[in-house]
C-alpha cells in the first residue's frame, strides 16, 4: 500500500515537473531564452522583491507604485498609480532599457512602440524604472514583500486576539485549553517563555522583555512559512524586513541597558590595565553594533538562500535545455525535482531554527545588556557558594556514574 | 581575462572558501557536542541549544561571505 502511494508521489511530481517545463517554454519564449535572461529576471525576479504578484500561469497582478518625487522645478510631490504599467504610461517615467548605455539615461524608453513592446515583455517588472523629468526622491511603493509582511502580521494578530479573547473568559487559565490551535500556541508560547527568556534574561526582568520575544517569534516564523506556500514569499529574505527586527532588538538593547553594561561599555572590563581598556572599548562598541547587523543578515541570507537554491534547481533545467537540448533537460527534471523537494524540507526545518535562532539571540543579547552586578559582597558570596554547591553536586553525580561501586 | 570572468571567479572561490570554512566550524561544533552529549546524556538538551546558538554564530559569518559573493555574481547583470 505504502510502496503504492510512494510510486503514485513520484509519477505526480515528475508530472508536475514536466507539466511546468510544457507551460513554462513557450511563455518565456520571448524574454528569457538567453542564459542572462533566466538569472536575471526568472530566477532572481523570483527571489528578491518586485512590484507584482506572479500567479502565473493565471495571472500578473501588478501592485500599486507611489513615489515621493522632486519635480524639474524643484517642488516636492507624492504621485500615486494603479500599477508599474500606468506609472509608465500616464506619468513621467520610462523603463532602463537593457540595449541602451550602462549609465541608464541613453536607453530610458518612455513611450511609443519601444514602451509597448517592453511592457509586452514584461520588462517593466524586472528592469529598473526611472522618472525622465527630475528624480525619485523616495520610492514608497508597496512591494511583494510588504505584502507578505502584511498578511503575516494580520495572522499573527488574528491568532493571538482570538487565543486572548479565549484567556480571558478563563479557558486555559481555570480550565485546560482547548482546541488544536490553542493547545499548539500554548505550547510555543510557554517554550519561548521557559527556554529562552526565562534563562537568558537574569532574575524578573524577562517579564519586560517576554511580549517582544514572543512578537518577534511568530511573526518570523508566520513569514518564514508563508515563504513555503506556493506563489506566496517570504517577508524575511527581504534585509529591510530582517534589518528593521534587528534594529528593533538593537534599540531595546539600547533603551533598557544597565548602568554596568554602559560602564563596562564605555570604560572597559573592571580591574583591567589601561592599555587593556584602549584595545577593548572600540572592539566592544564595534562589536555591540555587528551583534545586530548580523542578527539582520544571518536571518535574511537563510531566507534568501533558500529560495536562490530553489529556483536555481527549478532552473537547472531550463539552462540544461539551452545547453544540451530537450533530453538532457528532460533528465535534469528527475534531479531537480527531486532536490527541490529535500531542499523544501530543509526550508520547513530552517523557517523554525531561524525563528528560534532570532529569538534567542534577541533575548541573549537583551540579558547581556541589562544585566546588572552583585556589588554587594555578601550575595556575590551567596552566588557563589551556590554555584561552587551545584558543581560539587553535579560532579558527585559524575563520579557516581563512572564508578558506581565506589559510593 | 575580462573583468567580468573574475568577478565570476572571485564570486565561486569565495563562495567556496567561506563553505570550507564554516564546514569546518560547524563539523567541529557538532563533533565536540555530541562528545558532550555522550559522556552526560542527562545535558543532552542544555548542549543542543547551545549547539544550536553556537551554529547559528558560525553560520553568520560564512553568510556575509555569501552575501558577498551573491552580489559580486549578480552586479554583472545591473
Amino acid at each position: 500500500m505504502t510502496a503504492r502511494a510512494r510510486s503514485f508521489g513520484l509519477a505526480a511530481l515528475l508530472l508536475l515537473g514536466l507539466s511546468l517545463m510544457g507551460t513554462a517554454r513557450p511563455a518565456e519564449a520571448a524574454e528569457d531564452v538567453t542564459l542572462e535572461g533566466i538569472v536575471n529576471n526568472v530566477i532572481l525576479g523570483h527571489a528578491t522583491d518586485g512590484y507584482y504578484l506572479n500567479f502565473k500561469p493565471f495571472a500578473n497582478v501588478e501592485l500599486p507604485r507611489i513615489m515621493l518625487v522632486r519635480t524639474a522645478d524643484g517642488a516636492l510631490g507624492l504621485e500615486a498609480y494603479g500599477s508599474t504599467e500606468a506609472m509608465l504610461r500616464n506619468g513621467p517615467y520610462g523603463v532602463v532599457s537593457h540595449g541602451g548605455d550602462a549609465e541608464g539615461h541613453g536607453g530610458l524608453v518612455t513611450e511609443g512602440e519601444a514602451l509597448n513592446e517592453a511592457i509586452a515583455a514584461d520588462e517593466h517588472l524586472h528592469s529598473s524604472v526611472q522618472r525622465a523629468s527630475g528624480h525619485v526622491v523616495l520610492d514608497l511603493s508597496i512591494s511583494r514583500h510588504f505584502v507578505f509582511g502584511l498578511l503575516s502580521m494580520l495572522i499573527v494578530f488574528g491568532v493571538f486576539i482570538v487565543l486572548a479573547q479565549r484567556y480571558r473568559r478563563g479557558v486555559g487559565r481555570t480550565e485546560a485549553p482547548r482546541g488544536v490551535l490553542q493547545n499548539m500556541m500554548e505550547v510555543l508560547v510557554i517554550f519561548i517563555r521557559d527556554e529562552i527568556a526565562k534563562p537568558n534574561i537574569q532574575g524578573e526582568k524577562w517579564r519586560t522583555f517576554l511580549p517582544y520575544l514572543l512578537s518577534a517569534f511568530f511573526f518570523i516564523l508566520v513569514a518564514n512559512v508563508l515563504g513555503l506556500v506556493p506563489y506566496a514569499g517570504a517577508a524575511t529574505s527581504n534585509i529591510a524586513v530582517t534589518g528593521v527586527l534587528a534594529v528593533m532588538t538593537f534599540v531595546i538593547v539600547l533603551l533598557y541597558g544597565s548602568k554596568d553594561h554602559y560602564k563596562e561599555l564605555f570604560t572597559g572590563p573592571p580591574d583591567a590595565p589601561l592599555l587593556v581598556r584602549i584595545i577593548f572599548v572600540p572592539i566592544e562598541i564595534v562589536g555591540l553594533v555587528m551583534r545586530h547587523l548580523a542578527l539582520a543578515i544571518r536571518l535574511f541570507a537563510n531566507m534568501m538562500g533558500g529560495a536562490l537554491i530553489i529556483f536555481s534547481l527549478i532552473g537547472l533545467i531550463f539552462i540544461m535545455n539551452i545547453l544540451f537540448g530537450e533530453v538532457a533537460a528532460a533528465g535534469t527534471v528527475v534531479i531537480s525535482i527531486g532536490f527541490t523537494v529535500f531542499i523544501l524540507l530543509l526550508k520547513l526545518l530552517v523557517a523554525f531554527i531561524q525563528a528560534y535562532v532570532f529569538t534567542i539571540l534577541s533575548a541573549l543579547f537583551i540579558g547581556m545588556a541589562v544585566e546588572e552586578h552583585h556589588h554587594d559582597e555578601s550575595s556575590d558570596d551567596g552566588e557563589g557558594a551556590r554555584t561552587s554547591g551545584r558543581l560539587e553536586e553535579r560532579l558527585d553525580a559524575v563520579e557516581e556514574a563512572v564508578e558506581p561501586s565506589s559510593a | 581575462m575580462e573583468a567580468a570572468a573574475l568577478a565570476y571567479l572571485a564570486a565561486g572561490l569565495g563562495a567556496g572558501l567561506a563553505a570550507i570554512g564554516a564546514g569546518v566550524g560547524i563539523g567541529w561544533l557538532a563533533s565536540s557536542s555530541m562528545d558532550g552529549a555522550a559522556r552526560q546524556p542527562e545535558a543532552t538538551d542544555d548542549i543542543r541549544n547551545l549547539m544550536i546558538i553556537s551554529a547559528a554564530l558560525i553560520e553568520g559569518v560564512a553568510l556575509f561571505a555569501l552575501i558577498i559573493c551573491l552580489l559580486l555574481a549578480v552586479t554583472i547583470f545591473l
